[in-house]
């Protein structure tokens, strides 16, 4: 009995464009459906599409977008760090009391949050990659830990705008050609970014580790420091994210940033970095960003109670991990099928 | 010098390897000749994957050199066979599946530009480059993900050539192939050849094995037998070789009596890409051998038959009620049971104790008012311990603490808990001592005696024959014969098993 | 299942009276046994989320939004008592309800295939995100006095009536888990899932199962909030699942399922109970405290690693130098 044979190309199609879609447009998607969401949002309330409005929503979105790239930088090797708010506050709540203690000082300040986000994210990478902790349980542990560590430092006191440097506290209204900085910062870093991530070995070394660990070690690759550069440069972006995240709010609290973990991890997903490594990119983690940050001004101007967020960061959590592992199990029924076709 | 000039492209000497007890490879020497297609053949078990990882540096042997080109060489990881020239491509390529073909050809290894960027042009150009040199039309920028297996392997390929390549490991890689995207790696094969690398080919396809091989090496129970020229060499001596052992008069005596009703009925059972219109029944009281290559669907007819992976097309009747299955669950509860040949990691749950093990399907039927009556499971599985007489310091000891032999013993009571009617035997004596293999068969005679009708799956040639009232031949997914085992010998057995269905394919 | 070595349990135990001797070091106030009972009240909720947890991490699987279900339950209890619905009837209703949720994470993680994780970080904030909407800003306070009985009251003696439901609630558990069918499928599939589903067990059916069980208790947990805090608001235990993801694993449970016991998660609860109570008496601020429970976190996942460790020293320090063999 002759094995059957398909024609080349038949049925193909579809099934291939699935398979691209997953992996290589799922950021369009996100784009698509942000722009659904303006048109819907600009038709239920024209003051939507106000520029004024969209400035707002944009700047809203920067910092966040900050954050949901350090995410996807862990996320994509598989990994995860549910501490990254506390890594913003930990960094930002140092970084102003010093400031606070020593007036004068200029952008060297900015030193001071990258280094201790980083060494913050590193602790992590150490307990993940080298201690071989389960990644919830570890930044869950730090999650606290730096927490707690900020509170004690902080004894109870907050810092005010006023004792914080004069360019600190106008960065968050300086615009260039009518951009606000915030969003120049962000954009720029989600860029180099992007480029990290796309063109230079590590980065694609990062996105190998995710997608195929054990193959990861037959190629020789070096998985533990590279997961632990993962966590460090998050938490880098974090410690960042949390100094502009101070300048914008004013008032620097020991509670700042609390609960971005969720938001962060949902702005990711949704622009399409999989839970599961090796997938998806910090554009798309912040197009997620800009996504939640619509979702955010159009509730608003609907008259909608803030209490729908956590709602909708946790549905969106789970639909676009849903819709990923529909995805991907459309991608490997197209492959299976066609493990016996006759190609030319 | 010139001893080097003329050295082999690789010369093992007296390589030995052992696991615990068992002996996977004793005293292994031979030669593989430069620009040579070296076949490496031999059953199940012969030692030929031990082999191929002590060379490409996955294992380290207990005794032996392997020289390369002349130079003594160990190596530690793939990493370092691979810097040397030595590479093995798998039948389970290992490859990055979000990522790109020329990415995957080039990941570790990348040229960087001036600013220290991965060289995108030069990367895409040196896949495009490999994949040129073995004549292989895919797309750099494809995903993983999207191709198909053969182009999967045909990657792998393109990824050794970038090395140096001195020698090329295939094992079974034609095993997922269509025959035109085989003849694409045959292809291939030949001009690595040409080329002056040598290829170590493993393979179960004789023919295939006639067709490019320029020598062949014999491998039995972990020993070389032999190495000769392919051109002297008749496939049917290749098989004598292979399977060169005397049928041991050591199985179980039957009671001669005359099978009973029908208990087990499969037709056209087709699941596609794996096993095509297999059509058989069993009948109380028989015992049914199953032969085959490994690969050639055996184990997915059974699963098939028991729920863990529906076929797609045919019927199924126990006891002449016609079934669908759909899960383990639902097919122990209609009386058959299936026990798999990944003993230990589908079969048995290891860290648990014996008495878990064999309780764990039946925990319904030893519950009282909801609670587990554990001396009743523990009665069980002493009665169990004692009729397979297993070895052990009591029915607590933990499952991954026995010998293999000991382990399969449990494994057989925990199945046989369940009362079956019809039971799957799926490789029962691989990685069982000589001792435990007779008490197995001893077991199985027994529970024919008894009334159930039982399916044997092995790739123990003299057991298949030893044991069975009757043979049937899987080759390539399809039931290709139906043997009597006192008519026959093992040489018939594996000529039919290595039956390539699509002879038209390979004319000569 | 597995005689697991009672070995961590022995020293949670020792552990635990360490920590009572410290706090009665740190403070007069410790040893009494009014204060002591008193304190326990502190960790019912807690406690009873951690029993629900247990199961389904012995699963092989996690849940991290069991304390947004209590939440939710808590504000639903709290709609219910607004009309004036009997107890005996809210209270089945909420546990129920939350049941509901727990067989959504369930049917997520057994029937799509998603990984819990993923899953339950999402229904953490969706759960929570409901119950904030379900609920009003300023949380309701307006409970009957027999709704509140089972926070405050006491049993007999100091002894607090929460604190006696949690035991309970335990023994159910610890019973379900070691000596039932269910409780049997359950360590086989978090130790081998393929050989669980080749042996006969229905492996989707029984995760389903065992996220609703996890929801039901966090409904139970609900009711013991309210009585305690007579308050709802979608806040509610915002927070609590470091605590109880602590108890989990300081308990001995293997995160990667299959292993450990109720026994082990009570005793690391009566320990982390102990440690805040003394602390708290002491005067140890919150924080501190905070970080103390992020650290134990830690420590409690390293555990393996810690008893190899050991092991390894206690090998190296009883061996004599032996003749080499083979």
């Amino acid at each position: 009995m002759p094995v059957e044979t398909e024609a080349p190309g038949e049925g193909d199609g579809t099934r291939r464009g699935l398979g691209q879609y997953a992996l290589r447009f799922r950021v369009s998607g996100v784009a698509g459906f942000l722009v659904l969401l303006c048109v819907a949002f600009a038709l239920l309330r024209p003051a939507f599409m106000t520029p004024g409005n969209l400035n707002a929503i944009i700047s809203n979105a920067a910092i966040l977008a900050i954050v949901a790239a350090a995410q996807a930088v862990v996320l994509i090797t598989r990994n995860l760090d549910v501490s990254v708010g506390s890594i913003m506050g930990f960094s930002a709540y140092l970084t102003a009391d010093f400031a606070a203690r020593h007036p004068g000082v200029g952008l060297a300040l900015l030193l001071m949050p990258l280094v201790i986000g980083g060494a913050l994210g590193a602790i992590n990478g150490l307990l993940v990659a080298y201690g071989r902790v389960s990644p919830l349980i570890a930044t869950l542990g730090t999650l606290s830990i730096y927490r707690g560590l900020t509170y004690v430092y902080a004894r109870g006191q907050e810092i005010t705008s006023s004792r914080l440097p004069h360019w600190m506290n106008a960065l968050p209204d300086m615009r260039f050609a009518g951009i606000p900085l915030l969003v120049l910062i962000a954009a720029a870093l989600v860029c180099l970014l992007a480029a990290f991530l796309n063109f230079y070995a590590l980065g694609r070394r990062m996105y190998a580790v995710g997608s195929n660990v054990s193959a990861s070690a037959f190629f020789g690759l070096r998985t533990k420091r590279i997961v632990l550069f993962a966590y460090t440069l998050g938490g880098v972006l974090c410690g960042l994210a949390g100094f502009l995240y101070a300048a914008r709010v004013g008032t620097v609290t020991v509670v700042l940033a609390s609960g971005w973990e969720l938001t962060s991890l949902a702005a990711a997903v949704i622009g399409g970095v999989s839970v599961a490594g090796g997938s998806g990119n910090v554009i798309g983690a912040a197009l997620g960003a800009v996504v939640l940050a619509t979702i955010d001004n159009g509730l608003v101007l609907l008259g909608i109670p803030e209490f729908w967020r956590m709602f909708v960061q946790g549905s969106a959590i789970v639909l676009a991990a849903t819709a990923d592992v529909i995805i991907a199990g459309q991608v490997r029924h197209s492959l299976r099928a066609r493990r016996r076709l006759a190609r030319p | 010098m010139t001893a080097k000039l003329s050295a082999p492209a690789l010369r093992i000497v007296g390589l030995t390897k052992s696991f615990g007890a068992s002996n996977a490879l004793s005293d292994v020497s031979f030669d593989v000749g430069r620009g040579d297609v070296h076949a490496l053949v031999g059953e199940n078990g012969a030692g030929k994957s031990t082999l191929v990882k002590i060379i490409t540096g996955i294992l380290e042997p207990n005794a032996g050199r392997i020289e390369l080109l002349g130079e003594p060489v160990r190596f530690a990881t793939p990493v370092e066979a691979r810097r040397a020239g030595v590479a093995a491509v798998y039948q389970d390529p290992k490859l990055f599946p979000h990522l790109d073909v020329a990415e995957n050809i080039s990941m570790g290894a990348a040229p960087v530009t001036a600013i220290g960027a991965v060289d995108r042009k030069a990367v895409v150009a040196r896949a495009r480059d490999s994949l040129a040199r073995i004549g292989v039309g895919i797309d750099p920028h494809a995903l993983i993900a999207e191709l198909s297996v053969a182009e999967l392997q045909f990657v792998e390929i393109a990824r050794a050539l970038t090395a140096d390549l001195k020698l090329l490991i295939l094992d079974e890689p034609t095993s997922s192939l269509t025959p035109a995207e085989a003849e694409k790696l045959f292809q291939i094969v030949h001009d690595l050849r040409d080329n002056g690398t040598s290829v170590i080919f493993i393979s179960h396809r004789l023919e295939e094995v006639a067709l490019i091989a320029d020598a062949v090496t014999i491998l039995r129970d972990g020993r070389h037998v032999l190495t000769r020229p392919a051109a002297e060499l008749s496939q049917a001596e290749i098989v004598r070789t292979m399977v060169g052992r005397p049928l041991k008069g050591m199985f179980a005596e039957r009671a001669k009596r005359k099978p009973g009703r029908e208990l087990l009925r499969v037709d056209e059972l087709t699941r596609e890409g794996v096993f095509s219109n297999v059509s058989f029944s069993l009948r109380a009281g028989e015992i049914v051998g199953m032969a085959g290559l490994v690969g050639s669907g055996r184990s997915e007819i059974a699963q098939a038959c028991f729920g863990l992976a529906p076929p797609t097309s045919g019927r199924v009747a126990l006891d002449g009620v016609p079934v669908t299955p759909r899960s383990p669950k639902q097919m122990l509860g209609l009386g058959l049971a299936y026990l798999p040949e990944d003993r230990d990691g589908v079969g048995l749950i290891m860290p648990a104790t014996i008495v878990s093990n064999i309780t764990l399907p039946i925990l319904r039927a030893l519950a009282r008012l909801g609670l587990i009556d554990e001396a009743a499971a523990r009665r069980i599985a002493t009665e169990a311990v004692e009729t397979y007489r297993v070895r052990t310091t009591g029915v607590d000891q933990i499952v991954a603490d026995l010998s293999g032999g000991n382990r399969q013993k449990v494994a057989f009571a925990r199945w046989l808990s369940t009362r079956p009617k019809v039971l799957i035997l799926d490789e029962p004596t691989h990685g069982v001592d000589v001792g435990s293999k007779a008490q197995i068969h001893e077991i199985i005679a027994r529970l024919a005696d008894d009334g159930l009708a039982i399916l044997v799956i092995s790739s123990d040639l003299p057991e298949v024959l030893g044991v069975s009232d009757r043979v049937l031949v899987i080759s390539e997914g399809e039931l290709v014969a139906e043997l009597d085992p006192s008519a026959v010998n093992q040489e018939t057995v594996m000529m039919a098993a290595t039956r390539n269905v699509r002879d038209a394919a390979h004319a000569g | 299942m597995i005689r697991k070595l009672p070995q961590w349990e022995l020293t949670l135990v020792v552990l635990t009276i360490a920590a009572g001797a410290w706090s009665a070091y740190l403070s007069p106030y410790y040893l009494s046994i009014d204060q002591i009972a008193d304190s326990t009240r502190q960790f019912v909720y807690p406690g009873i989320l951690a029993l629900g947890l247990t199961v389904v991490v012995i699963l092989g699987e996690i849940d991290i939004s069991v304390a947004s279900t209590l939440a939710f339950g808590a504000v639903l209890f709290s709609k219910f008592s607004a009309f004036g619905v009997l107890i005996w009837v809210a209270a089945p209703l909420v546990v129920a309800a939350c049941a509901a949720l727990g067989g959504l994470n369930g049917v997520l993680v057994a029937r799509l295939g998603l990984p819990s994780l993923a899953v339950t970080l999402g229904t953490m904030g969706a759960f929570r995100g409901l119950a904030f909407i379900l609920g009003s800003e300023m949380g309701y306070t307006n409970f009957d006095d027999r709704y509140l009985f089972i926070g405050s009251e006491y049993a007999f003696g100091p002894v607090p009536a929460s604190f006696v439901l949690f035991l309970a609630v335990a023994v159910g558990i610890g019973v379900l888990t070691h000596w039932t069918v269910f409780g049997r499928r359950c360590y086989a599939i978090g130790l081998n899932k393929e050989a669980s589903w080749a042996a006969g067990i229905d492996v989707a059916r029984l995760k389903i199962q065992a996220f609703a069980l996890a929801g039901a208790l966090a409904g139970l947990a609900a009711l013991v909030w309210i009585g305690q805090y007579g308050s709802a608001r979608g806040d509610n235990a915002d927070g609590a699942i470091l605590l109880v993801v602590t108890a989990v694993v300081l308990g001995g449970v293997d995160i990667n399922g299959g292993r450990g016991g109720i026994l082990g998660v009570v005793l690391a609860l009566f320990l982390l109970g102990t440690m805040r109570n003394g602390m708290g008496l002491a005067n140890v601020p919150g924080p501190i405290q905070t970080i103390v429970l992020g650290a134990l976190l830690i420590v409690g996942v390293l555990r393996p690693v810690i008893v190899q460790g050991l092991a390894r020293v206690r090998r190296l320090v009883l061996s004599r130098p032996a003749i080499q063999s083979d």
